[in-house]
């Protein structure tokens, strides 16, 4: 039996494969390492939103904190790494299942609370971390934690020179984030957040059901939040309270997938590939003269777009064009 | 439809990313990069420092009768007289940026230097990546101890760091005590990013050397709406000496709210930064008479170095405002960094790494009281001697050390 | 740590939470009115504290004189912001939280780059004004005398906005608006006037605040960064919704951001006022009054 459903789930499988296959090529065309550079981010970025879309966007539960959970990854891999000497490998996967576990410690009492309430929550528990580790003597404190570079390795996952590595580590962490929520979408968990979305007062008598679906969503969404804050740490291998936890990142980590299309799941890529590029240009060409026009040209586009396509650019390519506007 | 979007994309920034390096192919300038924070928060920090850097590459490029490296000639003798070209970059305080950008003016701007940044943070990426291309960075303003120590083999710094400031701070509160001055207690303040920290460390150490007891230590959230809670406690401990560590935002708070709560310490010895600003003293100056800073660079030079006043007139006309302490740095860190490369002959940044690791300036020859300009085998020089300021009738004098003041210190303050 | 220095903290916080409880009213009545967090209510005080410098610095007004002045301005702001802006976003059906947060946030990053590019990141401040840097003391407690102005205004404001929207017609509307606005609709009552006079008046109380906080505060570009996720914080603990809760939010905020002062690193002084907003809404997940 095959429905539409079925076949437009196997047609985003197959584009999926495609454009990372296309992905993986182009580095070896682009050699310029500004562009380079910026593809990274971008991938990092669209990884980042689709893991936030996971729990914002599907779930509906609005988190403007996920700084929390990019931190605690970045800070546990460069943590283990400089002062025990492990890995980042495993810092990684420490880094995740110590931000999962606190995702689902702050879910049980955050998830009863609704809208703003949460968000603003959400936001305040990421500050509360990030002084915490800005006053945190061992953790470095202010002076951050610099992670020796000693030479190319994969082994401790550090290059000097070459971009290489970090572009298809961070497309291949994009990748896993898509398919997460691919997978998700047609799973049980899936079907609650739908039911829930369209029927708000359903939740209440679906209540125990939900709410396991939800601790769910913010532990898959945090762990992988905290990998690419792990990669983060290596890749820039040097991170302070204010780069890693600071509330710009939990915005950043949102705007693509709000701009793309909050809940879907080509909007954060479709975002992350249009305003991370944005970013990087507008401030390398336009902010050296020092009169913040390139705030401005950026924060008008935010603006003009999250006006003009409420449900997002992720819309201009769908063929059933819901009615989005009054 | 998506593919080739996203391929569009792509092929653009690959050729505006092109189209630098084909203009450029005809010049022979010198190419520099200069990386500060161009908007946010310390914007206002980026802006004086591209007037600094601007008036240093004037009078590189132009004839100036001073006894300066560069300033006699145009441009760079050891070139052929090719000019010195300068390009900014805004890190926007954040290290990836800052070193995104750093990239990109190496590998795209084809820069043979960096100057730079402010923020310590920034400066940790940034020589990171510089000693990756082996590209010397030179450390214009940068004041964290640790910066140095990192065994980088392409990083300078020609000025002082929060160590050596400190223990000015210090020599100067022993040669008080000698006079028969009453400094027991002292009370720090300090905010709580690298600078404040590092600076909070500093005094700290050397405090508990020297024979100091530090009464109050407070460590507050840089940009706080409010600070009457934390001046309350300075003021319940009321120590002989309070040494802010303090940015200009913070500053203007502080002194602000030590007006209002009624407090007023015997002494003032600041940690420089925001008190050493034009803004903090337009801000709050009548309540600051006698207040005093450690520094860099003392404009009363000028008497006895007249080329100091000549070019604190030139940066005065681009900008306004009198040379100061990050300004005059700034200033300095490319004469020092045009010197070096003038001196290799050669934008290789392997020669001008030897050029700069022998580089042995005297201090007459600066606009700083400095004794000379010598870098140490981690790049730091150790002869930046620091001089405390003291603001007096509206002028900064310096009162200390004894070689380089014109002026008692006035203790207490009014 | 002396009974002096406890009760001096006590009663700065106090003065201090007032002022909050006034820039955050604004945003409350907003939210009340519509259901928008308006993410650019730190740069609506910006651009009123902007406003009062320049009153002062080419025409030597005083802040206390531009003060209604300035309200005036912002309440014009206000009503532009909401029909050139913000009437879109609450037209979205599909996300409609989610463009407005990020409507507003991009509108508080053009604001921040326009102010950067005309006045410049320069640090200023109000030298002379009749009120600044004055301060009375009371039994050896100091109250600076533009934050006690400020307290009064505060006070002040809460009771007019109270029977304002109490006794008043217009602020029945904006009751009723904000219940069904279909059914208003139906009565004759224009919607987007009612909400771009609310907008007004939201911006209005926040200019009043820029004009007395630039008194005493420093004015630059960012300068509502500091004061925006207070200002939030001020009003989810209140209860959205609810003028009130704003006040009484403000005064919540005040003094336990003193007190924190006193037994932690005063570095670490928000992290009590974040605390006490955890508690409260995990006990009234609605806030301390709100009614949404």
């Amino acid at each position: 039996m095959d429905t539409a459903f079925a076949q437009r789930r196997r047609r985003d499988l197959i584009v999926a494969a495609c454009l990372a296959a296309i992905a993986a090529l182009v580095p070896l065309f682009v050699k310029d390492v500004y562009v380079q550079n910026i593809m990274v981010l971008t991938l990092m970025y669209a990884a980042l939103s689709q893991s936030w879309n996971i729990l914002s966007g599907y779930c509906g539960q609005i988190s403007l904190g996920h700084a929390l959970y990019f931190g605690l990854g970045a800070y546990t891999t460069a943590l283990l790494f400089t002062k025990f000497g492990v890995l980042p490998w495993f810092g990684m996967l420490g880094g995740g299942l110590i931000s999962a576990a606190i995702a689902l410690a702050l879910g049980y009492p955050c998830f009863r609370l609704r809208g703003h309430y949460f968000v603003i929550a959400t936001i305040v528990i990421a500050e509360t971390a990030l002084l915490l580790f800005q006053n945190w003597e061992w953790a470095g404190a202010a002076l951050g934690i610099d992670i020796p570079v000693r030479g190319d390795s994969w082994l401790k996952f550090q290059f000097t020179r070459s971009k290489l590595p970090y572009f298809y580590f961070a497309l291949v962490l994009a990748c896993i984030a898509w398919f997460v929520t691919w997978w998700l979408e047609d799973s049980k968990w899936g079907y609650w957040w739908r039911a829930v979305k369209d029927n708000p007062d359903a939740a209440e008598s679906l209540g125990v059901v939900v709410f396991n679906s939800k601790m769910g969503a913010a532990a898959v969404s945090a762990f992988l939040t905290a990998v690419g804050g792990s990669f983060y740490a290596q890749f820039v291998s040097y991170i302070d309270p204010e780069s890693v936890m600071g509330f710009q990142f939990s915005l950043l980590m949102a705007l693509p997938a709000v701009l793309g299309g909050i809940g879907t799941l080509w909007g954060p890529v479709l975002g992350a590939l249009i305003l991370i590029p944005l970013t990087e240009l507008t401030r390398s060409f336009i902010g050296g003269s020092g009169r913040g026009v390139d705030l401005i040209v950026y924060g008008a586009l935010i603006v003009l777009i999250s006006l003009a396509r409420p449900q997002g650019l992720v819309g201009l390519f769908s063929r059933r064009r819901k009615e989005a506007v009054r | 439809m998506i593919i080739s979007r996203r391929n569009v994309l792509l092929g653009a920034t690959a050729s505006a990313a092109l189209l630098p390096i084909a203009a450029r192919a005809q010049t022979s300038d010198v190419v520099i990069g200069v990386i500060y924070p161009l908007s946010g928060a310390s914007a206002q920090i980026g802006v004086d420092a591209q007037k600094a850097f601007e008036t240093a590459a004037e009078i590189i490029n132009k004839n100036f009768d001073f006894e300066l490296p560069l300033a006699r000639g145009d441009g760079l003798p050891g070139l052929g007289g090719a000019r010195i070209r300068l390009v900014f970059a805004d890190h926007q305080a954040d290290p990836q940026k800052g070193r995104a950008e750093a990239e990109r003016l190496i590998t795209q701007e084809k820069v043979c230097a960096v100057i730079g940044t402010y923020q310590s943070a920034v400066a940790v990426t940034v020589s990171q990546i510089c000693e990756r291309y082996q590209i010397p960075f030179l450390s214009a303003d940068n004041s964290s101890p640790s910066l140095h120590r990192r065994g980088l083999k392409f990083y300078f710094r020609a000025s002082p760091h929060d160590e050596m400031y400190s223990k000015a701070m210090f020599d100067f509160f022993d040669a008080m005590r000698k006079k028969g001055v009453k400094i027991d207690t002292l009370s720090l303040f300090h905010e709580d990013t690298i600078f404040g920290t590092d600076s909070g460390n500093a005094q700290t150490k050397l405090a508990s050397e020297r024979g100091y007891k530090v009464i109050s230590d407070i460590k507050y959230r840089a940009n706080s709406p409010s600070l009457s809670a934390e001046v309350q406690q300075l003021k319940a401990a009321n120590a002989d000496v309070l040494m802010p560590s303090s940015y200009t935002t913070d500053g203007i708070l502080l002194v602000k709210t030590m007006g209002e709560l009624g407090y007023r310490p015997p002494a003032i010895v600041a940690q420089d930064a925001g008190f050493s600003e034009k803004a903090l003293y337009d801000a709050v100056g009548d309540k600051l008479e006698g207040v005093i800073s450690r520094g860099t660079f003392s404009l009363d030079l000028a008497a006895k170095r007249p080329m100091v006043g000549k070019i604190n007139d030139m940066f005065k006309q681009k900008s306004g405002k009198d040379l100061n302490d990050y300004s005059s740095r700034q200033f300095m860190a490319l004469i020092v960094m045009a010197d070096a490369i003038n001196r290799a002959k050669s934008i290789d940044g392997e020669k001008i790494r030897e050029a700069l690791v022998a580089t042995d300036l005297p201090g007459e020859e600066t606009i700083m009281p400095w004794k000379r300009i010598k870098f140490d085998e981690m790049g730091q020089n150790n002869d930046a001697d620091p001089v405390l300021l003291q603001y007096v009738g509206g002028k900064f004098v310096t009162i200390f050390p004894p070689q380089a003041a014109v002026a008692e210190a006035v203790w207490p303050m009014k | 740590m002396t009974a002096e220095t406890i009760v001096q903290s006590l009663a700065s916080g106090l003065l201090m939470g007032l002022l909050y409880g006034l820039i955050a009213v604004g945003l409350a009545l907003i939210f009340g009115l519509m259901d928008v967090v308006n993410f650019a209510h730190g740069e609506f005080l910006m651009i009123a504290m902007y406003a009062t410098f320049f009153l002062f610095a080419f025409f030597a007004v005083d802040p206390l004189l531009s003060a209604p002045l300035v309200a005036a301005a912002l309440f014009m702001f206000g009503a532009v912001v909401y029909l050139l802006v913000v009437r879109f976003a609450m037209r979205a059906k599909a996300n409609a939280g989610m463009v407005q947060i990020f409507s507003t946030f991009g509108l508080a990053i053009v604001m921040r780059g326009l102010a950067q590019f005309f006045f410049t990141p320069d640090y200023r401040s109000i030298t002379h004004s009749w009120l600044g840097g004055k301060t009375v003391s009371i039994a050896g407690i100091f109250l600076p005398v533009p934050q006690l102005f400020g307290a009064l205004v505060a006070i002040a404001a809460f009771v007019a906005l109270w029977f304002f929207i109490n006794r008043t017609d217009f602020g029945r509307a904006l009751e009723a608006t904000r219940e069904d606005a279909g059914a208003v609709a139906l009565v004759g009552i224009d919607k987007n006037r009612v909400f771009a006079l609310g907008w007004g008046l939201g911006a209005a109380l926040v200019g009043l605040a820029g004009a007395i906080m630039a008194i005493f505060f420093y004015i630059y570009p960012d300068v509502g960064a500091s004061f925006a996720l207070i200002a939030y914080v001020t009003v989810a603990l209140g209860g959205f919704g609810s003028v009130f809760g704003a006040f009484a939010g403000g005064l919540v905020v005040g003094l336990v951001e003193a007190t924190t002062a006193l037994v932690l690193p005063p570095s670490l002084k928000s992290v009590g006022i974040y605390a006490v907003y955890l508690l409260v809404v995990f006990v009234r997940p609605r806030g301390l009054f709100g009614s949404l």
